[in-house]
């Protein structure tokens, strides 16, 4: 009894409460761990029941580890790990600035411009519905096997959600706003300037994440297709050897690339407008 | 059209301002009928009125945000000339119902955007803006954005950025709408203290009837149904600041309360 009260009395300055198994139990950190273990001791028991010959399809996570570290070290088609990386990365990043600086200026255009809007909406709701996947036999026979191909895959793939955001973006500006400016003296330009692109700078973001995910779904099938580089080759060439490590070693770093260039970007905006809100959690 | 029009001699001058807003379905909504207003130099002239009277489409009409179906505005320049309001102008300052300060723009921004749209050099908008930040008593929140400031402060940027911009009318409607009974009656002093200082024509609209008699030297008050229409005119002679317990306070207060419906 005594010595519990004295617990309470010394953590009192910090947290009233005492640490009791329980919430140690609850606490996020833990949950992570408990989370993430489960996870991997499920995926490794799986494999080793799967597998009792050692010609599982469902590699162990310590396979995938090793099959990384043999790309790491080994040239696979005259390139190492980090080359195949880079081969991805720079077709994502190409093809997603064109994409960007293409079809946001298009799609503000087309908010500010009812002329702009009448001429391209049409043929941009002509194509929006085809999936991005579908150009790619067309764009190999255009552009050949190599990067151009690859390239205009993720520029049809990314353009789409970059130009809608970057509209709706400029269409859901409140409009009082263009008001005020009004009020205080200013003209069209000014509204553009000083209201409408400010506003919708967070949407043309929003859309920006989305191209990027897009961009990397689009440089995987491209390269699945056809390539000779690559992330998305490395998968190919762990299915054509039956090396299931290799492939999901492949699906692992694309992952953690992906999600980089996305915090890339999350930091970027944080940069440009800082007057945006933190949004906690996701 | 046959009514003679005399030569207007106010600041503002609505004369038989009519405004009937055509809705989707192409149903008509009348919202002002008929109302003739007038607001002398330097005036404090407040507009009070129930919800939904047509107070800030009369408001926004005068800034120029709106046409009158029928009637017309005309406000008095710096030379004395009457001319009729066709758009909106930096010789007017509307602060919003809603606070409408721009989410991106910092304190200091928001105040300094009129110098700026003006074409005044940096320097000197900054100078105009820290002036009117710490008239309204926002010194040392100069780098705040909107969202980090409570609501009494953003319209008080939302007041400060429209000084900032020396209108020769201030328009506010509801400005204080929002705020707690304490923050508010803090506010009203401030606008008062500051109308003092910085002699204005004010148009104030709210639906409060102690911040009608503690603001205005006249008071119109408007019918509490579409469309909305002028009712009465009240004179508020009385010395500055004001006392809400004074006897001849409280019997104008009766008298409006007695002459509108406004059940308060
Ligand atoms: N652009 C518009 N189109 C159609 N109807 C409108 C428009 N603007 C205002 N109205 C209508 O006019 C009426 C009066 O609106 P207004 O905003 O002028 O009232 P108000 O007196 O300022 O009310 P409150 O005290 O709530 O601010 C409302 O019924 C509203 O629906
Ligand atoms: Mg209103």
């Amino acid at each position: 009894m005594s010595s519990s009260i004295a617990n309470e009395t010394t953590c009192s300055f910090t947290d009233r409460r005492p640490w009791t198994l329980r919430r140690v139990l609850k606490t996020r950190p833990f949950l992570y761990a408990v989370s993430l273990f489960c996870f991997f001791y499920g995926w490794d028991f799986l494999a080793r029941s799967l597998g009792a010959e050692g010609s599982s399809s469902l590699a162990r996570p310590l396979e995938v580890l090793a099959a990384l570290v043999d790309l790491w070290d080994n040239e696979l088609a005259e390139l190492k790990l980090l080359g195949h990386i880079w081969a991805s990365t720079q077709r994502v990043l190409i093809g997603f600035s064109i994409a960007a600086v293409l079809a946001v200026p298009i799609g503000l255009a087309m908010a500010l411009n009812r002329t702009v809007n009448a001429i391209v909406k049409p043929l941009f709701d002509l194509l929006k519905p085809m999936p991005p996947i579908s150009w790619i036999s067309i764009s190999i026979l255009w552009f050949g096997i190599d990067e151009t191909s690859k390239v205009f895959i993720i520029v049809i793939g990314t353009f789409v959600p970059c130009l809608l955001n970057a509209y709706n973006g400029v269409r859901l500006v409140e409009p009082e706003l263009y008001d005020v400016i009004r009020m205080l003296g200013g003209n069209r330009r000014d509204e553009i300037l000083h209201v409408c692109f400010p506003a919708s700078f967070p949407a043309i973001f929003a859309g920006l994440q989305i191209s990027m995910s897009s961009a990397w779904t689009c440089v995987l099938a491209a390269e699945l297709v056809s390539a000779r580089s690559g992330l998305g080759y490395i998968i190919v060439q762990g299915m054509n050897l039956s090396d299931p490590a290799m492939v999901m070693g492949g699906m692992a770093v694309i992952a953690v690339v992906a999600y980089g260039t996305t915090l890339l970007l999350t930091a970027l905006e944080r940069h440009l407008c800082p007057w945006k809100r933190k949004i906690a959690g996701l | 059209m046959t009514t003679p029009t005399p030569a207007p001699k106010g600041k503002i001058v609505c004369t038989h301002v009519s405004k009937t807003f055509i809705q989707k379905g192409k149903q008509e909504v009348p919202v002002l009928d008929d109302v003739s207003v007038e607001v002398q130099e330097n005036e404090f002239l407040v507009i009070l009125g129930p919800g939904q009277c047509g107070k800030s489409t009369l408001l926004r009409i005068i800034a120029g945000l709106e046409t009158p179906t029928t009637g017309s505005v005309t406000l008095a320049g710096a030379d004395g000339v009457a001319r009729e309001v066709t758009g909106p102008g930096p010789d007017r300052g509307l602060v919003f119902q809603g606070y409408m300060l721009f989410p991106w723009k910092t304190v200091l921004g928001n105040v300094e955007m009129g110098p700026r749209l003006r074409g005044l050099s940096g320097a000197k908008c900054r100078e105009i803006a820290r002036h009117y930040i710490e008239l309204v008593g926002l010194t040392g929140f100069e780098d705040h954005y909107p969202h980090q400031l409570s609501g009494g402060m953003k319209q008080r940027v939302g007041i400060a950025r429209v000084y900032a911009n020396s209108p020769e009318v201030m328009l506010l409607d509801e400005p204080f709408g929002q705020l707690d009974a304490q923050t508010r009656i803090f506010m009203e002093q401030e606008t008062v203290r500051i109308w003092q200082a910085e002699q204005r024509t004010v148009l104030f609209v709210t639906n409060n009837i102690d911040e009608a008699l503690f603001l205005g030297d006249r008071i119109v008050t408007m019918e509490g149904k579409l469309p909305g229409r002028v009712q009465t005119v009240y004179n508020v002679n009385l010395p500055r600041p004001r006392d809400f317990t004074d006897m001849e306070f409280l019997r104008i207060r009766q008298e409006i309360i007695d002459a509108s419906q406004l059940t308060l």
